[in-house]
């Protein structure tokens, strides 16, 4: 059974139609990425699916369940985590502390007033299994906010793994940067795909982030979807080609 | 290191409250400005558990401060003449109040937040000052008093004796601002950090914005009832601009004043405040006109501030 | 009977009329700016007693024309000196500016004109009942009633059809974009601050003639005035509008029936229009938050 089944999901704004009558389904242990010309409804699709707005119709199922209508906290508590574009986090705590926030609302302690010996020590030594998953050891102590942007990053996506999610919806996760930082996330990515076994689903302009790790791909292209295929059939699809090429760069290119 | 200076400034802070009555004639005060003091500070702290721990403005605090100063005087004066009795039905009151009413507005968040609770906290005004049979309207609620509390084996006189009151109150507030300490320093403490740093991120840790911001309201709500309360019986007497909206907005300034981002801030700011509206109410007619200078120089100059230092980063 | 429960209501739609001028004002300053402007009735206050110092000197029309316009200029010079500076930052500090701008407003009024409450002439022909069976229907209710529309009107239509206003309807959705469309928003701030400030001074030159001067004249309409903007729904002039006269009304009715919940009955609307429809009668959805 797949993980997460969309069927028929359309979302209009007003007159606009920002996505439409798109279906999906992603297997446990998959790991999928969209990709599509500016404006193709990649960032609505996303949103529907981690639950900042219902669609206008279709449903929505994980892991067997309607969750159409769930708020984003619902959707958390059945296992779905996700990042954003521009990174959220908490930028006047400490790497550890934004962790420690994460781990502590997964544990089910974020109304407890306190903890005891043994929740305190869950608490700890999970911080640091995440810490090492992360790379983030040796900057455990540094405020966030004063760290480079993919570490900033990797921190968002612990946290995100913090919850031990049965799905990682990773918006944009190399967007705005450079060769190195860029590399080093796509393997994090890598690496909690492998290592955790994890299903993950991501939106990504950058198609040497997409090609290396995507297992399948989907293309969207004005709120419909194009094309679906690994990504050897995608490179080679002429109607791929075609939209990007009458939108915006070379597909050829940018994978390049 | 930043633990350490907390620990510095806890010791300070409390020699400083346990021996003032006993120095604070030296430098131009009295006992019941000391008082005064304690009272609003309770009030700006756990206003400042919302605004600067929670990161959610309320600018109608002073119902929730009124309600509980009217709650303990109708309470002794028509019901129970008990110090205790009254001061728990003054709290009661002013958190269901705050249960309610953030009920209805927790769903709305930055400067339409800060609205509703404009809206709502002139409300009580509204009702103590017409509801004449009962609240006395614009005289206020006299002829009563704090009564002593009995022990059984001895007796505190509160009534008598003015210095006994103010440890009465001390240990109050005490109580008060150590429950408050030891929930931020919690998880539920750092859940509001969360929310406060970035709701965004909190919301899908699976943190429930709406219910926490509401409890943080109630909490808020329930323990500046009891300052207010505390006021209340320091007077012996309440008055109806003990709600009124000028006293959110004084509690906000004391917050803002000392510096929302850190725990004791509140209480410098309402210190300084309480002091500067001794001295300028006993030399000028005119003082409103200087509070409002204040404020507006505390706004632009003072914007983070005197204890502006960042907030501790959680510890690890 | 009947004449009182007309009397009332008449008293009703005015003072709503008062409350919606204001809000309106309160309302576009918060939409465009994010600013919740507590010296909003500090303004009005002014409006009221610079009309009554002209109207001593240019008489009571020239006072109603140039004291709103005063008001105004003031208002651009604080926006401009004051508040500017507070954009981007928390709401918070505009907030707790204003509020101690309301103070300085209210105590130097009191301190110049003193706690009391001078004489406002209104024009003899002007207060001289209209009809012997309606008695409270005076030449100054019809004037206000029919000057407060108008004031309305021109507002709307500044908003609708002028340059001005379609910049400012454009800001209040997005001013980001606005000011990469090369809009000077510094400026469009400025006059819409303006423009509300104007709002008040008006609304407390004809308050001056029916409520009576007193230093706490606008800070007795500020409130409701928030309520109303609530009521009618946060983004929309319209519904600020109809929150106002609505308010109004019912005060003028509960004093008919129950004089001592008259203010209570603002707060029974707003927690019934926030239980049953939490963004407001008129209010777009989304601007919860």
């Amino acid at each position: 059974m797949s993980l997460l089944q969309i069927d028929h999901v359309s979302r209009h704004f007003g007159k606009l139609i920002a996505v439409n009558d798109v279906s999906l389904n992603v297997e446990p242990g998959e790991l999928r990425a969209i990709i599509g010309p500016n404006g193709a409804g990649k960032t609505t699709f996303f949103n529907m699916i981690s639950g900042f707005f219902p669609p206008t119709s279709g449903t929505i199922s994980f892991d067997g369940e309607n969750i159409t209508k769930l708020t984003p906290e619902q959707r958390v508590a059945r296992g779905m985590a996700r990042t954003f574009q521009i990174t959220e986090i908490f930028p006047e705590l400490n790497v550890a502390g934004n962790l420690r926030i994460a781990v502590e609302s997964a544990a089910g302690f974020r109304m407890k007033p306190w903890l005891n010996g043994a929740e305190k020590k869950l608490v700890a030594d999970r911080i640091d299994e995440l810490l090492t998953l992360g790379n983030l050891t040796t900057s455990a102590h540094d405020e966030v906010g004063a760290l480079s942007h993919g570490d900033q990053r990797a921190v968002e996506i612990m946290m995100a793994m913090a919850l031990r999610p049965k799905i990682l919806l990773l918006d944009e996760p190399a967007a705005g940067m450079g060769d190195q930082e860029t590399y080093d996330v796509s393997r994090l990515i890598r690496r909690v795909h492998r290592e955790q076994k994890l299903t993950i689903m991501l939106v990504e302009h950058d198609m040497r982030v997409v090609f290396n790790l995507a297992d399948r791909i989907m293309v969207l292209a004005e709120g419909a979807l194009l094309a679906e295929g690994t990504p050897d059939e995608i490179a080679q699809s002429d109607v791929v080609q075609q939209a990007y090429l009458g939108k915006e760069a070379d597909l050829g290119k940018e994978a390049a | 290191m930043n633990g350490l200076k907390q620990h510095y400034a806890k010791i300070i802070v409390w020699a400083i409250l346990l021996t003032i009555p006993y120095w604070f004639t030296y430098i131009g005060g009295y006992l019941g400005l000391a008082n005064e003091i304690v009272i609003y500070a309770l009030a700006a702290m756990a206003l400042n558990f919302l605004l600067g721990f929670t990161g959610v403005l309320s600018f109608g605090h002073a119902a929730f401060f009124g309600l509980g100063a009217y709650g303990t005087a109708l309470t002794i004066k028509f019901l129970v003449p008990s110090t205790l009795v009254g001061l728990a039905v003054g709290v009661l009151t002013a958190t269901v109040a705050g249960m309610v009413i953030g009920a209805l507005i927790i769903k709305r968040r930055g400067v339409y937040f800060a609205m509703a609770t404009i809206a709502f906290g002139q409300l009580f005004f509204f009702i103590a000052n017409r509801w004449n049979s009962v609240t006395g309207g614009d005289d206020g609620v006299g002829n009563w008093h704090r009564m002593p509390i009995n022990l059984g084996f001895t007796t505190i006189p509160l009534f008598h004796n003015s210095l006994v009151y103010y440890y009465f109150t001390l240990l109050l507030f005490a109580l008060a601002v150590g429950a408050m300490g030891l929930l931020l320093d919690g998880p539920f403490g750092r859940s509001l950090m969360a929310i406060r740093e970035n709701e965004r991120r909190a919301r899908f840790l699976g943190i429930n914005i709406e219910l926490h911001v509401w409890i943080s309201f109630v909490i808020s709500t329930a323990i500046c009832g009891l300052a207010g309360g505390m006021l209340a019986l320091l007077d012996n007497f309440v008055n109806p601009r003990d709600l009124r909206f000028d006293l959110s907005g004084v509690l906000v300034v004391m917050a803002v004043m000392g510096g929302m981002r850190s725990f004791w801030g509140p209480l410098l700011g309402a210190a300084i405040f309480q002091w500067l509206r001794e001295v300028l109410s006993s030399h000028t007619p005119n003082w409103q006109t200087y509070i409002g200078i204040v404020f507006v120089l505390v706004v632009l100059f003072f914007r983070r501030g005197i204890l502006g230092f960042k907030l501790s980063t959680v510890k690890s | 009977m009947a004449q009182l429960l007309l009397f009332d209501i008449s008293n009703g739609l005015i003072t709503g009329a008062f409350y919606a001028l204001m809000a309106l004002g309160l309302s576009m300053i918060l939409n465009l700016s994010g600013v919740i402007n507590f010296a909003h009735g500090g303004f009005l206050t002014l409006g009221a007693y610079f009309a009554y110092v002209l109207q001593q000197k240019i008489g009571f029309f020239g006072a109603l024309l140039i004291a709103p316009m005063i008001t105004a200029l003031l208002g651009l010079l604080v926006e401009r000196v004051l508040i500017r500076p507070l954009y981007g930052r928390d709401p918070l500090y505009s907030l707790l500016l204003t509020f101690g701008l309301a103070f300085i407003l209210v105590d130097g009024v009191r301190i110049i004109w003193g706690p009391g409450s001078p004489p406002y002439q209104v024009p003899e022909w002007l207060t001289s009942p209209l009809s012997s069976t309606y008695f409270f229907l005076t030449g100054y209710r019809v004037f206000m009633v029919v000057l407060v529309v108008t004031a309305v009107a021109a507002l709307f239509y500044v908003l609708n059809y002028t340059k001005l206003g379609l910049r400012i309807r454009a800001g209040t959705k997005d001013l980001e974009t606005l000011s990469t469309l090369g809009v000077n928003t510094r400026i469009l701030r400025n006059l819409n601050f303006g423009l509300g400030i104007y709002l008040a001074g008006l609304a407390g030159a004809l308050a001056a003639g029916f409520l009576g001067l007193s230093p706490a004249l606008g800070t007795a309409l500020l409130m409701p005035s928030f309520v109303a903007i609530i009521i009618g729904g946060l983004g929309s002039l319209l519904g600020t509008l109809l929150g106002g006269l609505l308010i109004g009304v019912a005060v003028g009715l509960t004093t008919v029936f129950y004089p001592a919940a008259s203010e209570a009955v603002i707060y029974v609307m707003l927690g019934l229009v926030l239980v049953l429809r939490p963004r407001g009668l008129l209010g777009e959805e989304g601007r919860l938050h």
